[in-house]
């Protein structure tokens, strides 16, 4: 092991153990107003009139009247209201804020403001959806040659849900208005991209917009995009109160109308000849959701997955993102790789079946090697451990033998044991690096020869405060407690990018490494020194052109093979998640424990994704089970064995040769677990999270 | 004549003049500025306001205010000045446990109650005692290897 | 007694039932149903503090369960029958065990109530007080409709009683979303005791699908007084008694799974007793 990767106690350890780390809701200011947002309670509307009662001295309503700049907020593209322009395109979009300083009023306040709605038909199923909010595709070899040629041509069709981050510390922003200047306090992955909407919607320059990240208790992707609508709300109703104003959400506002995982179908089609799979076609279709947010992201990402970890000569995939009347969809560990994960695994599985051979046979003869090309013409550089993650993946889970042992049960419990092969793309997607984020990081040495690390990343529990200190301190051979890490201010870091993408580590972290090292050449005792270091595009990568979407649309991937174990109760269709192993590449492991911690984390919210996590729309738009006891989520009781290993694979442009390693692991889980199902009910599946009653279904079906 | 409701606080005597059916979790978080203790869900289902009452783990997002009178009630800032807590507070360090930490103050004092009541548990009785702390960064495994470590290091603390 | 704002706190019986009797509260014991959707200006009667309602004693016949003696009380009272601890063990979570109390399941009235099924399928009897005396009555003969039960505005249940015998030979299965902090879907409890061969008791109770906990004596009967072979020979019609009247209702999952769970879990009671 390299020796940076032995596991040190954590930066934030000591402050959050002992309760005395201030999140967004523990702080407080002098004359702090309370502010709750009302809500949309339909999905698709022209409001006809707001009527909003006397409101007592102290009280305000804040509402798109009240934006000095624009009434947008800026994510890719600008179509998001801050407040509410007139219309409503979801169940839980904001249309005003009521503020004031004793909450229980505001409450009262707000159950007293009427909304008189002229209701639309609204659009619920992405399939019927009309507008297409973003569209693209791409081919490799000659497809169409051979679909023509094929022995037999096999078409499913894959259904993904949505998933909710359930963060355990809710939405949470404080906006101040001082001296012409706005001020945003709060849980946020992107300082920069709040400020950059704040700007817009306060018609502020750079310098009159200050973002600043406090504590965050969890992320996971939902608050990389929503803390800019929040964030644009709270520094509106700063200033026109004159007052800091401080949202925080309730749980159930926050499942309503924070950003969820993309819902996915997905139509795919192989071409066999000779009993070998000569060609792939898939059609993917994303809901979006009523606004775009981050979604052309999401959907290229889930497009350039959408062939998996093989080897596919001839393919053609296309895919468009859709709207629909309900809450926008955004980011959320793995960024749309999950979804088309969940199918081309699925569909390898079903493959498998059709040509004759055992499904890790099948997948083990197709994955991908180094040097092959990529399914977007890119290549793939670097080494992809396969043979050795699939052979640690047998010995810790016993695979193979259970798999044949699984064949043909009777009795009331029925066993099954799933496999996955995954990759996650390292870095934003594209050429976003290079062309949009063009990522700074700034180093500086104080005379009493601390250093202090200046970068944009938020530390969201991932240990991304530990993992840039120890990359410093080992680059500068100077003890940790010299190195200073903060959370960050806009008014001091540069921007180092999206706290995003898992590029932290292998992008940012790379930065500061390069910084620490001029540092290093050129340390002058007791003199205060800075070094700026600025994002360097890989010259190996193949250029990445959208437009085509061809060439490499990362410099390296991250792997993971993962297998489930369940034993289904056939009396009840419950299932007991008897195993779960993951193996995972993920370069140099910065802190050994860390990535443990993200491996396992991310596991168990695939494994949810899988199997419990079922969110709903009902036929109003309304999403009915936005409580925690009714979004269920794994509990520490409910995958007791669960064991997770790295295989060490240095990504030489990475710092000490770590690549990305956030995302991952919550690739895999849903498809190992879903075929452990298929092989416990001895029927092929389709669908992510495969519930009890689904089961029930198949139960039953087979009684009859 | 409406009465305080009178209770011990971190071992110290203190009164409320909240109303009786106000949640214990507003008044430690709003009155008493006892922001470890935190609010993930108000319905008892996600453990985040986890304290000690009269020595049980409690929900306090779930407790009254009048049904507290004369009681003990125990927060992480309290229980952070033990020996036990120095003990679990080293083995969360060593397995890295806290991530985002936004469950951990609750889950501390979940595993105290687990292990003031069983000094030695299995695996399979540290997850039970951990059952209704919901934390969505760690997937449990490390807070188990903590409690684990924390019982066998801990010699004679519980 | 102390009197607060918005609430009342008693340490005996007599004062409570008497506050009952003169002032619209909301009896509350361990809060864990009602903190739930607390409403701002509900006035709450606390029990927690009566020893009355805190105690658990066995007579010749009865196990008395205090309606405010919390789960976990139960489950660490020797006294307890097994089945009312294995339900107990898989509900909700530690610390709602900890404050939560048997009464305040039964009074809350919900069919998914994990306490109340065993109780159900227990024949226990529940004692209800008010200033002017008491009634006994069947804990079925409690509840008159969703989440509806005949206790009145001066009424506090005070007791459940639990007849003693016979309790051992039981079946239980909850079935819910997770391993724990599973709120039920299905839950089946059943009691099956022979006498010299003959089936005295095939008690069967079914919660979380209908308005309120399923049992029906009047399909039991079929077996009772009958030998392990006569009653597999009237298995069929057993069952398809049954199959006519659970009709389950929707809830966060489908009546049709409902049915299954109930038809399953019934079949494998009566195979694990011989039928």
């Amino acid at each position: 092991m390299e020796s940076i990767s032995k596991s040190i106690p954590k930066r934030d350890h000591f402050p959050k153990i002992s309760g005395s780390a201030k999140y967004v809701d523990d702080l407080s200011f002098e004359g702090m107003l309370h502010g709750k947002i009302v809500r949309s309670t339909v999905a698709c509307a022209d409001i006809k009139e707001i009527l909003i009662p006397d409101l007592p001295e102290g009280y305000f309503v804040i509402d798109k009247n009240d934006i000095p700049g624009i009434n947008s907020v800026h994510i890719v593209d600008d179509d998001t209201p801050v407040f509410s322009d007139g219309t409503v395109n979801y169940v839980g979009e904001p249309i005003l804020m009521v503020a004031g300083k004793d909450l229980k009023v505001v409450n009262r306040l707000m159950k007293l403001i009427k909304v008189v709605y002229d209701e639309k038909e609204p659009v619920l199923d992405m399939m019927k959806s009309e507008t297409i909010f973003y569209q693209y595709g791409y081919t490799k070899g000659d497809w169409e040659t051979a679909f023509r040629e094929a022995d037999k041509i096999i078409e499913e069709d894959f259904q993904t849900g949505y998933q909710e981050h359930t963060y355990m510390e809710v939405q949470g922003m404080i906006g101040f208005y001082e001296n012409g200047k706005s001020i945003v306090r709060g849980s946020m992955q992107c300082p920069y991209y709040v400020h950059t909407a704040v700007k817009r919607a306060m018609g502020l320059e750079s310098d009159k917009v200050q973002v600043i990240q406090e504590e965050m208790g969890g992320a996971f992707g939902g608050k990389e995009d929503y803390p800019s609508i929040l964030g644009c709300q709270v520094a509106v109703a700063a200033y026109k109160t004159g007052k800091p104003v401080k949202v925080v959400f309730d749980r159930s506002e926050d499942i309503i109308c924070s950003p969820k995982r993309h819902p996915a179908k997905m139509h795919y089609r192989a071409a066999i000849k000779n009993g070998k799979i000569t060609g792939i076609d898939a059609d993917i279709v994303y809901n979006c959701g009523a606004y775009t947010t981050l979604s052309p992201v999401v959907l290229q990402r889930g497009l350039i997955c959408a062939t998996g970890v093989y080897n596919f000569k001839n393919l053609r995939v296309r895919g468009k993102g859709v709207k629909t009347n309900t809450v926008p969809n955004g980011a959320f560990r793995g960024f749309g790789g999950p979804q088309t994960f969940f199918a081309i695994e699925m569909f390898m599985d079903h493959l498998a079946k059709e040509i004759g051979m055992d499904s890790l046979s099948l997948k083990e003869s197709m994955v991908v090697k180094q040097g092959d090309d990529s399914a977007t013409s890119g290549k793939y550089h670097f080494h992809i451990p396969f043979p050795e993650m699939i052979e640690k993946l047998d010995q810790m889970s016993d695979f193979r033998k259970k798999r044949e042992a699984f064949r043909n049960q009777t009795g009331r419990y029925r066993s099954g044991i799933g496999l996955s092969l995954v990759y996650h793309g390292c870095g934003f997607t594209g050429s976003g690096e290079r062309d949009l984020i063009k990522g700074v990081v700034k180093i500086v040495k104080n005379t009493d020869d601390t250093v202090e690390l200046l970068t944009a990343g938020t530390d969201m529990g991932q240990g991304l405060k530990t993992a840039f200190a120890k990359i410093a301190s080992d680059t500068l051979e100077i003890p940790l407690e010299r190195i200073i890490v903060r959370n960050p201010d806009t008014d001091r870091v540069p921007n180092s990018g999206p706290t995003a993408a898992s590029r932290s580590l292998m992008v940012v972290g790379k930065l500061l490494q390069r910084a620490a090292e001029k540092l290093k050449q050129d340390w002058k005792p007791g003199e205060y020194q800075e070094f700026v270091e600025k994002y360097v595009h890989p010259d190996f990568m193949i250029p990445w052109d959208l437009s085509k979407f061809q060439g490499d649309p990362y410099p390296d991937y991250s792997w993971s093979a993962n297998a489930v174990e369940v034993k289904v109760d056939t009396l009840t269709a419950t299932t007991e998640i008897v195993g779960a192993w993951g193996v995972y590449d993920v370069g140099t492991p910065i802190d050994m424990a860390i990535i443990k911690g993200q491996m396992q984390g991310g596991f168990l919210q695939a494994i949810g994704y899988g199997s419990m996590e079922l969110l709903d729309v009902n036929d109003k738009g309304v999403i009915r089970n936005n409580s925690f006891s009714d979004y269920i989520i794994p509990t520490s009781m409910d995958v007791p064995h669960l064991e997770t290993e790295v295989v060490e694979n240095t990504y030489e442009n990475g710092p000490f040769g770590g690549k990305g390693a956030g995302e991952l692991p919550a690739v895999g889980g849903a498809p190992a677990y879903v075929e452990a199902m298929e092989n416990a009910l001895g029927v092929n599946l389709h669908h992510t999270p495969f519930s009890q009653e689904d089961t029930m279904k198949v139960l039953e079906a087979f009684k009859k | 004549m409406n009465g305080q409701i009178h209770f011990t606080l971190n071992g110290e005597k203190v009164t409320s003049d909240r109303h009786a059916n106000e949640r214990l979790l507003d008044v430690l978080r709003e009155d008493f500025k006892l922001t470890g203790v935190k609010c993930g869900c108000k319905e008892g289902e996600c453990g985040a306001c986890s304290v000690l009452l009269n020595g049980v783990l409690a929900n306090s997002c779930m407790v009254a205010m009048g049904s507290i009178e004369g009681s003990e009630v125990v927060t992480i800032e309290g229980y952070s000045k033990t020996k036990r807590f120095q003990a679990l507070s080293d083995a969360y360090a060593q397995t890295s446990a806290v991530q985002c930490g936004f469950c951990i103050p609750g889950m501390v004092l979940a595993c105290e109650a687990l292990l003031a009541k069983n000094p030695n548990p299995t695996d399979a009785e540290i997850r039970k005692g951990i059952s209704g702390n919901l934390c969505r960064c760690t997937g449990y495994n490390a807070i188990v290897e903590a409690v684990k470590i924390a019982a066998r290091e801990g010699k004679g603390l519980w | 007694m102390v009197t607060f704002s918005n609430g009342y706190l008693v340490d005996n019986l007599a004062d409570a039932l008497k506050i009952r009797s003169e002032i619209d509260v909301t009896p509350y014991a361990g809060g864990t149903d009602l903190m739930v959707d607390a409403k701002e200006d509900a006035v709450y009667l606390f029990l927690n503090k009566i020893p009355e309602l805190r105690r658990i004693y066995s007579d010749e016949q009865y196990l008395h369960i205090g309606a405010a003696c919390t789960y976990t009380e139960i489950f660490e009272n020797s006294l307890s029958p097994q089945i009312l601890k294995d339900a107990i063990d898989y509900l909700a979570a530690p610390a709602i065990r900890n404050m939560g109390t048997a009464g305040g399941n039964i009074c809350n009235a919900s069919p998914k109530a994990d306490t109340a099924l065993i109780f159900y399928v227990a024949d226990a009897k529940l004692r209800i007080c008010n200033t002017s005396g008491e009634r006994i009555l069947p804990i079925e003969d409690f509840y008159v409709g969703r989440g509806k039960t005949v206790l009145q505005k001066d009424e506090l249940l005070v007791e459940i009683l639990v007849p003693k015998q016979g309790l051992e030979h039981y079946y239980y299965k909850k079935v819910g979303a997770r391993q724990a902090l599973a709120i039920s879907r299905v839950a089946f409890a059943g009691i099956f005791t022979t006498e010299n061969g003959i089936i005295t008791r095939c008690a069967m109770a079914f919660g979380s699908v209908a308005d309120t906990v399923l049992r029906f004596r009047d399909l039991e009967a079929l077996f009772v007084g009958k030998s392990i072979a006569e009653a597999k020979s009237l298995r069929s019609q057993f069952i398809a008694n049954y199959e006519q009247a659970i009709v389950p209702i929707r809830g966060r999952v489908s009546a049709e799974y409902r049915k299954s769970v109930c038809m399953n879990l019934l079949e494998d009671f009566l195979t694990q007793n011989g039928i």
